[in-house]
């Protein structure tokens, strides 16, 4: 359990000792096998399905308190951190050679970083613990954003670290409350002194403060100002760690954790559903006419983060499985997409669409792919976009929100538009000239991007068994609050 | 008394944010440090006063004056936008009401109850051992970024 947290942090602090032996082939061989290993590792421990719980181990005969719990939703959250964070290792041994990116020590540590914070954050059960990693692997990801060290990097990295320190500042000041009235840190504890009604006004507040600070984590309407900026400038593999990773796990999936510990009640999720639903609509407007690549993927990861709150928001059980299935789709599809945009820019030296046009028959790889992922995010069928979209608006309907269900149904035509003139500008029609010197992206970077369709594509045809074996555990987790309360 | 340090407290961490001279805007940003740490004695939270002094007032001031006498000024002016001189008064009075009205009369209700057992080291060694961890991750994250920003590129070689 230990070695998710510990591993990549071991790796991430050898790799500049070891960048003194190998500046290349170990650099890019210890990550990737690493994270292919806990990847292997997330999805044998899924066949256990049993909660795992550690409360005290002892070092050198010395007792250290470790608060660390696994259920189903966090097995289901490790197995997205290492999926995605190993497609990102490898899109990245060919991506740093070709982007120039310095020493690949140190951008492979700050990756691990990210990873250890977000593992460890999944597994802790207390609130503090939580705090904490979403710090590692937030100073990790201001680091990755700035990496390339220019004027519009630092200035995205900038805006970022300003707006995620509010977000931690609400959230630590939450905590505090809460430890000043309640004396309990410990999620089971939490869970035990939420439902005591002499602590209801200090549990409101706290879970405004938690709302706000999650929610500017994880990019909602109208806290969403960061994310384009830190997306446009940074290494592609940020966006694609960062829109399938950090504000997945560092606010969609710490905010839902703590809602399920504070209580499913109607007020929170009112709050979260008309949440959820501005931020579909908002995301969506906002996408439409952006000739920037990333930024329009920017602004469309806020609008489905949107769906993953309405669903969750419901508090019903279809309702959290299809939010939860939704995140763990838009996660391997937009990830996908921000690799295709990272390639279409190191070809081309441009994210701008509008100079684009006919690269499908010089990049099939990135083209092929790039239509798999944007068909899964606006939810066309068979493709697992499709499936988990469908199943929100069904909750919806059946929770009494047929005008939100419909919201939601027209934001996905909307989507499915501007992806559309995405594809016909970037890759169809005739080739421009300037481009006819074009070539596809390095192999890994094509590798990886073929990886993340393929998962796309078999989520989307075994869809029912993904459900059941992923995300009927995860949800019922969620459900029952804290399940090791129990323990 | 409580009132007048937060008031001075809040105020130098404003003046550090609005100043143009950066070596002010350290020395301001140490008075309110300074102020924070007295506040944390005055609340017997001594280790949180000993650290905010030796380590964010000392070790982290010093090195901010050291980069700050490093630079050069180039002459460039930056056209700043207006629009936060008068978003911060309103932000401001927002969280100072919420803060009175809401915050203030919550505290007033809290239970001093939540004492340690044990000396503070080991309470943190046995029973916060994962933020431990999580502190020491921070601080490893913290090197390598600052590693990676100021790695040697290739006009330097």
């Amino acid at each position: 359990m230990l070695g998710y947290v510990l591993i990549p942090l071991v790796l991430a602090g050898l790799l500049p000792l070891v960048s003194r032996f190998s500046r290349k082939f170990l650099l890019d061989f210890l990550p990737n096998v690493a994270l292919f290993c806990l990847l292997l590792y997330s999805l044998a421990s899924q066949s256990g399905n049993i909660d795992s719980i550690v409360r005290q181990l002892f070092w050198f005969g010395q007792p250290v308190g470790l608060n660390l719990c696994i259920d189903g939703f966090s097995r289901l959250m490790l197995f997205l951190i290492y999926l995605v964070s190993f497609a990102v290792s490898i899109y990245s041994v060919s991506y740093a050679d070709a982007e120039n990116l310095g020493s690949k020590a140190y951008y492979y540590g700050l990756i691990l970083v990210i990873v250890a914070g977000l593992s460890g954050l999944v597994m802790s059960s207390d609130i503090f613990s939580i705090y904490v990693f979403l710090e590692v692997a937030a100073v990790a990801s201001y680091g990755l954003t700035a990496y390339s060290r220019g004027a519009e990097e630092t200035e995205g990295a900038f805006k970022y670290l300003l707006l995620s320190a509010v977000a931690s500042g609400l959230i630590l000041f939450g905590i505090v409350l809460l430890y000043s009235f309640t004396g309990a840190l410990d999620l089971g504890e939490i869970f035990i002194a939420a439902r005591n009604p002499n602590n209801r006004a200090v549990v409101m507040v706290c879970m405004s403060m938690f709302i706000a600070g999650f929610g500017l984590k994880s990019a909602l309407v109208p806290f969403h100002t960061w994310m384009p900026d830190a997306y446009t400038a940074s290494p592609a593999t940020l966006p694609a760690l960062s829109s399938g990773l950090l504000i997945k796990v560092s606010g969609v999936y710490a905010l839902t954790r703590i809602i399920s510990v504070f209580g499913l009640n109607p007020a929170v999720s009112l709050v979260v559903v008309y949440a959820g639903v501005v931020s579909v609509v908002i995301g969506t407007l906002l996408a439409i006419g952006q000739t920037d690549f990333r930024r329009l993927l920017a602004y469309s990861s806020i609008s489905q983060v949107g769906y993953v709150f309405l669903g969750i928001g419901l508090c019903t059980p279809l309702g959290i499985t299809g939010g939860l299935f939704h995140l763990f789709n838009h996660s391997l599809a937009k990830s996908l997409l921000f690799f295709n945009a990272g390639s279409l820019e190191q070809s081309t030296g441009t994210r701008d669409l509008s100079k684009f046009g006919g690269l499908g028959k010089r990049m099939p790889i990135t083209a092929g792919t790039s239509v798999v992922g944007s068909l899964s995010v606006a939810g066309i069928p068979p493709l697992n976009g499709f499936w988990s979209k469908l199943i929100i608006i069904i909750a919806l309907v059946q929770s009494g929100h047929p005008c939100i269900a419909l919201i939601g149904v027209l934001a996905s035509v909307v989507t499915l538009w501007y992806f559309l003139l995405v594809q016909s500008r970037a890759f169809f029609g005739k080739l421009n000239d300037t481009w006819k010197g074009v070539r596809e992206s390095g192999f890994w970077m094509s590798s990886a991007s073929l990886f993340m369709a393929l998962i796309c594509i078999f989520i989307g045809i075994f869809f029912a068994l993904f459900v059941k074996s992923w995300i009927k555990p995860a949800a019922s987790a969620i459900m029952q609050g804290m399940n090791y309360v129990r323990f | 008394m409580e009132l007048i340090l937060l008031i001075i407290l809040a105020g130098s961490a404003v003046t550090a944010v609005f100043l143009h001279d950066l070596l002010k805007s350290a020395l301001s940003l140490i008075l309110a440090s300074i102020v924070l740490a007295i506040i944390f004695f005055m609340k017997n939270a001594a280790y949180a006063g000993v650290f905010e002094i030796s380590v964010v007032a000392g070790l982290i001031m010093v090195l901010f004056i050291a980069v700050i006498s490093m630079t050069k000024h180039e002459g460039i002016l930056l056209r700043e936008s207006g629009f936060p001189l008068i978003l911060f008064p309103v932000i401001f009075s927002l969280f100072a009401v919420a803060g009175i009205f809401v915050i203030n009369r919550l505290m007033l209700q809290v239970n001093a109850g939540n004492t340690l057992q044990g000396t503070f080291g080991q309470f943190l060694w046995e029973k916060r051992t994962l933020d431990l961890a999580g502190q020491a991750a921070v601080i490893l994250a913290g090197v390598i970024v600052v590693l990676s920003l100021f790695r040697k590129g290739k006009e330097d070689e």
